[in-house]
């Protein structure tokens, strides 16, 4: 089989084999693992639109998932919405925080925007802890309902993994579309040289508002879907370390991909569960694992800055130009 | 050029597979895991209980002891043949004080080790935050976390045992009165156990002729509580009454008297241990504080059984981590056995809903903080005349009248 089939098989192959984990796997525990593998790829496709293909850097995209994981909960549980209605307004309201947070980043660059959205990020983890009647405050929003489209309730663990994994599916059809495109094409031009895509009469601002908003709209969602996977959320899942943690899955994936980066997100989610995933692993190990959580991301994100600047993605692609040559 | 070089597809299958790859190796060999040695006389399938503890993060100086005890329990009840013939396995998970994290472990010990109840969580944020969990697995769970939320309204399911607030803070108020302090300045954490104290204070102060001058809060994590006892300082408080139960009482008690604020100060059950007392050093110095009769063993009776079961608690607890236990060894010690006590008065299968009924009918059994006596309506099953008022004096907890 030559690389070409391979490519053209591959995504009927990929999706015909994340439908069946939930039949392969009778540990619910472990299911839910796998569903927040897929909550976190989908915060990662979005944010590899914004940093891997647009360049623009954002350390606040937990607040985005934050925002959007608040609003769903507040609107079901509170305003007695159905889901749907409040998932989509998750999308909202994150998107709208994506807009204000795109201001900024029309002036900044580089640092200054990562400062900024550093800030931004602070601010809303702040929030979420003081709007104490929105939010519940320290102590969290509990009793969240499971997702449900008109009467179909997504209670059980594989029907989660199903809701989470389609809407990631979704999420990379658009992407795709997107980067494949001429708004993907004034990203890349964006991302290379912001003069030089000016000169060549590329719409800045509108390339960089569009994607701000895509990027928060997408990890908005997962925020959404997050609080009904769960039932509980709390100011502890949104901070700086969880922006963190989106950047270096988006930074080990590699620019200008989103295979790389959803690879990325779920291997390095899959290491805060290594007790869960390996039955044999003793107990302190896993402990020892999950205590360096952190230092094992950053060590990741300098190896990759440092041996391959474009990441997952960048060496796969290396590796396929050499097989091609020869 | 190749155009798209990187083919997305290609990537998303290895992702696939791998993840597939994972699951099947996950699945393969679970519940194959083996059970801890149990080499004593209880053979056969163990009973599997779970225990969510902070170990780590603010609550860590509470979390630690709490696991010292249940894993050293948990020999003793397994070499004396266990539950009736049958080991305990005792699953701790660490929480690290976050309500997010007590949630992710409460679902994994439901769902991936069909845990039959679950002792925890060592905190109130997070003994609240994984109810929605407990709830759809229909399991008991018995706290031991010192909130009212937690069994007041009574979930059918909860249990709790520490005193709640709405028992120590009306007899911390009483005794405030008692020594002619009519004025607080009250500072309490935003989580779970402080909230709830604030909320107790608010309601019980009036009928109890106190009044709340200052109320100030900090934030779990928080290293400087200078602006809230600044703000305490300047009003006419008469004593500083702290109710948190994380590492930051210390540095409440630390920056009042580096502020030389000489008003005495009060302190809740949450910081009876000597964390607290290694932590604030000299500022810990003459802080009070209302705890069980634990602390010193003396106070109850000679020949008692209370006696004789805090005696034993101690000293083995002594022998065998070379400290003395404060309050929290003996909250986990309570909680583990009167899971531990109702299992073995289930007759047939160990059921949720059998173990439920047993620990709910538990009557006259005497543990580390007094005599439990559950309820429907009572989840806590502990009085006021098990507390008792001490002072922290040369570092250690002396009793007062």
């Amino acid at each position: 089989m030559n690389a070409r089939t391979l490519r053209a098989l591959a995504p009927l192959i990929a999706v015909a084999l994340a439908l069946i984990v939930p039949l392969a796997v009778s540990d619910r525990f472990l299911l839910k693992v796998f569903t927040f593998c897929g909550i976190n790829a989908l915060v990662v496709v979005g944010l590899a639109l914004l940093f891997g293909y647009a360049g623009q850097v954002s350390l606040g995209h937990a607040a985005f998932m934050g925002l959007g994981a608040y609003t769903s909960a507040y609107c079901t549980v509170e305003l007695g919405w159905p889901w749907l209605l409040g998932f989509v307004a998750a999308g909202v309201v994150a998107a709208l925080g994506g807009l204000i947070l795109a201001i900024p980043s029309l002036r900044l660059k580089g640092y200054y925007l990562a400062m900024a959205t550093l800030g931004f990020g602070l601010l809303m983890s702040l929030a979420f802890i003081q709007a104490e009647p929105i939010t519940g405050g320290v102590d969290g929003f509990s009793g969240i309902p499971f997702p449900s489209i008109g009467p179909v309730e997504f209670r059980s663990a594989s029907s989660l993994y199903w809701l989470v994994w389609g809407a990631v599916g979704i999420a990379v059809l658009v992407a795709h579309n997107i980067t494949s495109l001429r708004p993907g094409r004034a990203m890349r031009a964006l991302h290379g040289s912001e003069l030089g895509a000016q000169a060549c009469g590329v719409d800045i601002v509108g390339v960089k508002v569009r994607t701000f908003v895509v990027s928060a709209l997408m990890a908005g969602l997962a925020g959404a879907l997050y609080a009904g996977v769960v039932g509980f959320i709390s100011p502890s899942l949104f901070t700086l370390t969880a922006s963190i943690t989106f950047i270096a899955m988006t930074i080990v994936g590699g620019t200008s991909s989103l295979a790389g980066p959803i690879l990325a997100a779920v291997a390095l989610t899959l290491v805060q569960y290594s007790d869960a995933l390996i039955p044999g692993l003793p107990r302190e190990t896993a402990q020892t694992i999950q205590s360096y959580q952190e230092d094992i991301y950053g060590l990741a994100i300098v190896l990759i800055v440092i041996f391959a600047p474009r990441g997952l993605a960048g060496l796969w692609k290396r590796r396929s130009a050499g097989n091609e040559a020869s | 050029m190749r155009g798209r070089t990187f083919g997305w597809p290609s990537a998303v299958l290895l992702v696939v597979l791998l993840t597939a790859l994972l699951a099947i190796a996950g699945c393969g060999d679970s519940g194959s895991e083996p059970s801890g040695d149990s080499t004593g006389a209880a053979s056969g399938e163990p009973i599997k209980i779970g225990a969510i503890l902070s170990l780590t993060g603010t609550y860590a100086g509470l979390g630690e002891p709490e696991k010292n005890l249940i894993e050293m329990e948990v020999k003793k009840i397994n070499d004396a043949g266990g539950i009736n013939g049958r080991p305990v396995e005792v699953i701790i998970e660490d929480d690290a004080t976050d309500e997010a994290q007590a949630v992710a472990a409460a679902s994994r010990l439901i769902e991936q080790e069909n845990v039959v109840a679950i002792i925890g969580a060592t905190g109130t944020g997070q003994t609240m935050a994984m109810r929605g969990d407990i709830q759809r697995a229909g399991i008991p769970q018995v706290s031991m976390a010192g909130g009212t939320v937690i069994t007041n309204p009574v979930d059918p399911l909860v249990f709790a045992t520490p005193w709640s607030n709405t028992i120590v803070v009306p007899f911390t108020l009483d005794y405030l009165k008692g020594q002619g302090i009519t004025k607080i300045g009250l500072i309490t954490d935003s989580g779970g156990f402080g909230k709830d104290g604030q909320a107790v204070f608010k309601e019980a102060a009036p009928k109890a002729g106190v009044e709340i001058v200052a109320d100030e809060t900090l934030n779990p994590g928080d290293t400087d509580m200078t602006a809230q006892l600044t703000k305490i300082k300047n009003s006419d408080a008469e004593a500083i009454v702290m109710w948190t139960a994380g590492s930051e009482a210390a540095i409440i008690a630390k920056n009042a008297r580096d502020l030389g604020i000489e008003l005495p100060i009060y302190g809740s059950h949450g910081i009876a241990r000597q964390e607290f007392i290694d932590g604030a050093g000299e500022a810990a110095e003459g802080v009070k504080l209302a705890a069980g009769k634990v602390l010193d063993p003396s106070l109850y009776p000679e020949g008692s059984e209370a006696r004789a079961v805090a005696d034993d608690f101690i000293s083995s607890y002594e022998q065998a981590y070379g400290e003395k236990p404060g309050m929290f060894p003996g909250y986990a010690y309570d909680a583990l056995y009167l899971v531990v006590e109702a299992a073995k008065r289930v007759e047939g299968d160990l059921t949720p809903e059998a173990l439920l009924e047993q620990i709910q009918a538990t009557t006259g059994w005497v543990g580390i903080d007094g005599t439990y006596n559950m309820t429907a309506e009572d989840h806590n099953g502990l009085t006021v005349d098990d507390l008792q008022m001490y002072e922290i004096s040369g570092g250690k907890f002396t009793p007062v009248q």
